[in-house]
């Protein structure tokens, strides 16, 4: 049995049930009983409840992750996972620049990389040229954060 | 011969200096994301839809255009010096490709990776200029019922055709559609899967969904295989002028991968990848010496490289003529089509035809830029293969984050990204195709709101689906491309080999 495959397609199943659940629970006005938008969710609910009973089925069967890559460095998707979920956290508070180098160097960490002053030199131009570039040149709107009024 | 009028027009308008100047970007760019690899023309398309929304429209298609077709050239590059595909339309590339490059060929085989992709591109955008007129002719007939057929059937294709097995592919859609019901429903405007979150209400931004699962999904995964971090790229060696014997071997590959990949674009399969596969296989059937096959067989790379410029050229006539994507790409063109609020199908010819055959004009321009920036140039693009794994995926990151939170100013995209990053690391690792989510998530939206229109034209009878000749022609056609790999399987089962 493949945990892993178990664990998805049960994934799948809650999905389509919170599909199921959420649309169940719109009051649909009576001009558009016949088709509204309700059967289209209800269409892809089954949908991924029935996908996710085939994955089930294939894990219980070992015909799930028949060739799975050999290791898995989980360490490094963690490192990657909370380099993402800082910089969101970071964005509006500190600005882009030092949100985006605090990602990039997750990144680089996660990739093995130990030369942190390249890399940290690297985050610090690359954010700069992009926070200028898309301010200056493009007009988006980015937080300046900690750097307001320096650039 | 009106196309040829029409072209000629479309010339006038691609000849500009601004609208050279969009193509020069889009080409460069695209030969510069085809090499990198873990950077595609989907995620990139998707990542300037945010900068490119107060362009002049028909500028901003030259340059997407000029990107599909340059990340087909670009991508053979690094297919062929470092045996990782930089697409996946030149998966089959590395496999003579990479050989041709350990044998000191490796020249000759980004000489007839190059000739190749122009002569198929110039050969698919011709096929193009004529072709896709008659499609609209076609798509004229076409009502709400025929529309919806025609999305079931590209709905199955990609499912049966792509990925390991159809559960997988089917899982994908699924995963795609479900994406796409999310926020206000369009015909009662009702909050649908919104969970009380005001965010939500506006749906999942294509951008989202797309960056999340190309680079996100992507960067993860690749940070968690380590047996893939080093990679040896291999010194251009031999002359890039092809010998006699090299040119006389290619001519036909180029030809023959033309006449598959056109076709394979255009049909509802999902793409480039399908027919570089059978155009490999085809080269190796022909071959005078199959043994030289797998140690660098020269027809081995110049058929698929072919085959994938030709079938970007096929995808084109389904999207301008239809408004139907058959590839991931295609998929996230029609999305910046809505964002101008342009419509692909026959409207488009009619309405926007300066835009269209600007654009089709342009694909002739750019296939001349991009032989020159691919032949003499590839020395200078082997120098970005030397980018260091960690500085490219953090690079990749970076702008990614960048590009989904300057869609509205909102921290609430960045966590959906997040969560959709975490889907397309598993699906990348379980091997569930993930391009059959991008055509979900686009077409999904669409197919809801044909099948409603509908059946409320229809007042509420469901058999219109099935007594309109073309529909029900469809249909059937999407029933088949389902079941009749099942019987062929268990058929062949019984035969004892």
């Amino acid at each position: 049995m493949s945990v892993a495959g178990l664990l998805i397609g049960l994934g799948l199943i809650a999905i389509a049930a919170i599909i199921a659940i959420d649309v169940s629970g719109m009051r649909v006005p009576p001009v558009h009983a016949k088709v509204g938008p309700r059967f289209f969710p209800l269409l892809v609910s089954s949908g991924l409840a029935l996908a996710g009973a085939a994955v089930v089925w294939q894990a219980w069967r070992r015909t799930f992750d028949e060739d799975l890559p050999p290791a898995t460095d989980w360490f490094a998707v963690a490192v990657i996972a909370a380099g993402l979920i800082l910089h969101m956290n970071l964005l509006r508070p500190v600005g882009f620049v030092p949100a985006a180098m605090v990602l990039f160097m997750s990144v680089t960490f996660a990739f093995g990389s130990r030369s942190f002053l390249r890399d940290g030199a690297v985050a610090l131009v690359l954010a700069l040229v992009a926070y200028l570039g898309f301010t200056r040149l493009l007009g988006l709107q980015l937080p300046a954060g900690l750097l307001q009024g320096i650039i | 011969m009106e196309a040829l009028g029409a072209l000629m027009d479309g010339f006038a308008t691609a000849l500009t200096p601004i609208n050279i100047m969009w193509s020069m970007v889009g080409v460069t760019l695209g030969t510069l994301i085809g090499i990198l690899p873990g950077i595609g023309p989907a995620l990139t398309i998707a990542l300037l839809l945010p900068v490119t929304r107060t362009l002049d429209p028909t500028g901003a298609f030259i340059m997407f255009a000029g990107l599909y077709y340059g990340a087909m050239y670009g991508s053979s590059t690094t297919s062929i010096l470092l045996n990782t595909p930089g697409e996946s339309g030149s998966i089959v590339t590395a496999l003579e490709g990479n050989q041709m490059a350990r044998r000191g060929r490796g020249a000759a085989a980004l000489a007839t990776a190059a000739i190749g992709s122009f002569i198929a591109g110039t050969i698919g955008t011709l096929l193009l200029t004529f072709l896709a007129p008659q499609f609209v002719k076609l798509a004229i007939l076409f009502g709400p019922a025929e529309y919806f057929a025609l999305m079931v059937l590209a709905f199955m294709t990609v499912t049966t055709l792509l990925g390991a097995s159809v559960t997988r592919g089917m899982t994908s859609l699924m995963i795609g559609l479900a994406f796409g019901l999310a926020g206000t429903d369009i015909l009662t405007g009702q909050p649908r899967l919104v969970f009380g979150i005001p965010s939500m209400l506006r749906g999942i931004d294509t951008v989202v969904v797309a960056v999340g699962l190309f680079a996100v999904g992507e960067a993860l995964y690749m940070a968690s295989r380590r047996d893939l971090r080093e990679a040896v790229i291999l010194p251009i060696q031999g002359s890039l002028f092809m010998t006699r014997e090299e040119w006389r071997r290619s001519w036909k590959p180029w030809l023959r991968g033309t006449a598959i990949g056109f076709p394979f674009g255009a049909l509802p399969a999902g793409g480039t990848e399908i027919p570089t596969f059978l155009s490999y296989f085809m080269e190796k059937k022909l071959a005078k010496n199959p043994e030289e096959f797998g140690k660098g067989a020269i027809e081995g790379v110049a058929g698929p490289e072919a085959a994938n410029n030709a079938a970007v050229a096929g995808v084109l006539v389904p999207l301008l003529a239809l408004g139907l994507p058959t590839s991931a790409t295609a998929a996230i063109l029609l999305a910046a089509f809505e964002q101008y609020n342009l419509q692909p199908g026959p409207q488009l010819f009619s309405a926007s035809g300066t835009l269209v055959w600007a654009l089709i004009a342009s694909l002739y321009i750019g296939n001349v830029m991009l032989l020159v920036l691919n032949l003499p140039l590839a020395g200078v693009w082997v120098r970005l293969l030397a980018i260091p794994q960690p500085l490219l995926y953090g690079g990749i990151l970076v702008f990614s984050t960048l590009g989904v939170y300057s869609l509205s100013n909102s921290t609430f995209d960045l966590v959906l990204l997040f969560i959709v990053g975490i889907i397309g690391f598993l699906m990348r690792r379980h091997d569930f195709p993930v391009a059959p989510a991008i055509i979900g998530l686009i077409l999904g939206p669409m197919a809801e709101a044909q099948f409603r229109r509908a059946l409320t034209i229809s007042q509420g009878d469901a058999t219109v689906f099935f007594t309109h000749p073309i529909s029900l022609a469809l249909l059937l056609i999407a029933l088949a491309v389902v079941v009749v790999p099942v019987i062929l399987r268990r058929v062949l089962r019984r035969v004892p080999v």
